[in-house]
């Protein structure tokens, strides 16, 4: 049997088992496992094909990344979709800090200016800052539910909403980032991240996949932070009203 | 009077067609009332009848659709919200604590030479049948009573105008209750104007000077004795005296 032929067999038998065990535990998750499944592989089988044609004509590449940055705003942004301008804020906190980051890595040569190049950088730093802006909106808008009668009450002893505010916003932030903290902490001794192990795969060398690694995780570690303040900010502006007020969330 | 020019510039809050719609619902309609200084105003009303959201709208944390509250004769709407929020301080029927210690809580907010001054915290401490033990005990180890002691005494550490005050009573004893009661006549007789909302009604017999009945959205003013005629007052005079310190 060939080893591409051997590789699809044996995903989708993984995938069924990952399926079959959720039904024995009736935990309720075959038909959503079933389906990821067969979504990543049709997307994933698309993308394989448009980006052998994107890497003919690099004018696609960036219709392809603004393609990735729209994906990216629109799961991000129905996940904070209680919020006014949930999917504005979403765009802004996900392009901004991904796409600024991945402009300074090609300016200062880090990566090679091409689509073969471009686009898995840019996929990553989007995907970080999608997770970032994800985490944060999720415990901003779960805050402004749960958290309102500790905001009410820093307003009742004549703070600003955007200092009443500011406590919710710090713990967002910080839960949001321990994530990528502890995948940073742990890159090597825990886990080898997908970039290593592509490189790797592809016939890298481990020295050259391990420094383009280290390019992105501490990459990250800013676009990440950049994407969660930036979330704060704009969830704040979003959630103060005139007077000094703050939109509660129905719980 | 209600709707009277020369009666809205009394000293305190003067509620005057206050009408407030939460989706379908009207919660306030026309609503109108005066809560003077140096006097105790309840609130009274079944629970969800819209008392909490009244008292929200005293200092703007809900801004209502028609009506207008006078604070000394001047529109709350035109001061400076967080001036305003100190100058009329709302304690929540939920006692929240900051995170930090009882003396955090206190000084929470304060300008750093307030927050110094350990008499004004002892002293409010004092009101709010605290002494002054507690203020390096840590705020999230304090019982229910304790924290909505502590909010109370925060909310006085501020020397407000108006003490606004959403059922102060419901997560303490009988005793307690009674000596919360005879701090906050104490407070109004000092000038304090005093609004409580609660559904306790004896606890309201036993310290209003004037009642604020609220139904249907609609409120009727009278004093304890016309509205609350059924309800035994809590013996106010039972409770232990407040020390001359609580009440400087």
């Amino acid at each position: 049997m060939s080893q591409p032929l051997t590789q699809i067999l044996a995903s989708a038998a993984f995938a069924l088992a990952a399926a079959l065990l959720a039904y024995r535990q009736r935990l309720g998750l075959s038909r959503s496992l079933l389906l990821a499944s067969l979504r990543a592989a049709v997307q994933l089988a698309v993308v394989g094909a448009l980006i052998a044609l994107v890497f003919r004509v690099p004018g696609l590449a960036i219709a392809f990344v603004a393609v990735m940055v729209a994906t990216a705003s629109l799961t991000a942004g129905s996940r904070i979709r209680a919020l006014p301008g949930a999917r504005r804020i979403a765009v802004a906190a996900i392009a901004l800090p991904a796409l600024a980051a991945v402009g300074v890595l090609l300016a200062v040569g880090a990566f090679a200016a091409t689509p073969r190049a471009t686009i898995p950088t840019a996929g990553i730093l989007i995907g970080g800052a999608m997770l970032s802006t994800t985490l944060t909106g999720r415990r901003l808008v779960e805050g402004l539910a749960d958290g309102i009668d500790e905001i009410e009450a820093r307003l009742s002893l004549g703070d600003r909403a955007r200092d009443a505010l500011a406590p919710l916003c710090r713990r967002a932030i910080s839960g949001a980032l321990v994530p990528l903290i502890d995948q940073t902490r742990s890159a090597g001794l825990v886990t080898l991240p997908g970039t290593f192990v592509g490189l790797v795969l592809g016939g890298a060398s481990p020295a050259t996949a391990a420094r383009v690694q280290l390019t992105v995780l501490l990459t990250l570690l800013l676009v990440q932070l950049l994407s969660a303040l930036l979330t704060a900010e704009l969830v704040t502006r979003a959630a103060t009203l005139p007077g000094e007020r703050v939109l509660a969330m129905s719980r | 009077m209600p709707g009277d020019a020369r009666a809205d510039h009394i000293e305190g809050l003067a509620v005057r067609g206050l009408r407030l719609a939460r989706g379908e619902r009207t919660v306030l309609h026309n609503v109108s009332f005066d809560a003077p200084k140096g006097a105790v105003t309840a609130l009274v009303g079944p629970s969800g009848i819209g008392k909490s959201t009244l008292l929200r709208c005293l200092n703007r944390l809900l801004v209502p659709d028609a009506g207008t509250v006078l604070l000394d004769g001047a529109d709350t709407a035109a001061l400076e919200p967080c001036l305003l929020r100190q100058r009329a301080g709302l304690v929540g029927q939920t006692p929240t604590m900051l995170p930090g210690s009882v003396r955090e809580n206190l000084a929470y907010g304060l300008d750093p030479a307030a927050a110094a001054e350990e008499p004004r915290l002892t002293r409010a401490l004092a009101a709010a049948g605290l002494d002054p033990t507690f203020l390096d005990r840590p705020a999230s180890e304090l019982s229910g009573g304790e924290r909505a002691r502590v909010a109370l005494a925060r909310a006085l550490t501020r020397d407000p105008e108006l003490l606004l005050l959403d059922e102060p009573t419901a997560a303490l004893d009988a005793a307690v209750s009674r000596h919360i009661g005879v701090t906050l006549q104490a407070l109004a007789h000092d000038g304090l104007g005093v609004v409580v909302a609660t559904h306790d009604l004896p606890f309201a017999a036993g310290i209003a000077n004037q009642v604020v009945a609220l139904s249907d959205g609609t409120a009727t003013v009278g004093s304890p004795a016309e509205l609350l005629g059924g309800a035994a007052p809590s013996p106010a005079h039972d409770a232990p005296e407040i020390s001359p310190e609580a009440r400087a």
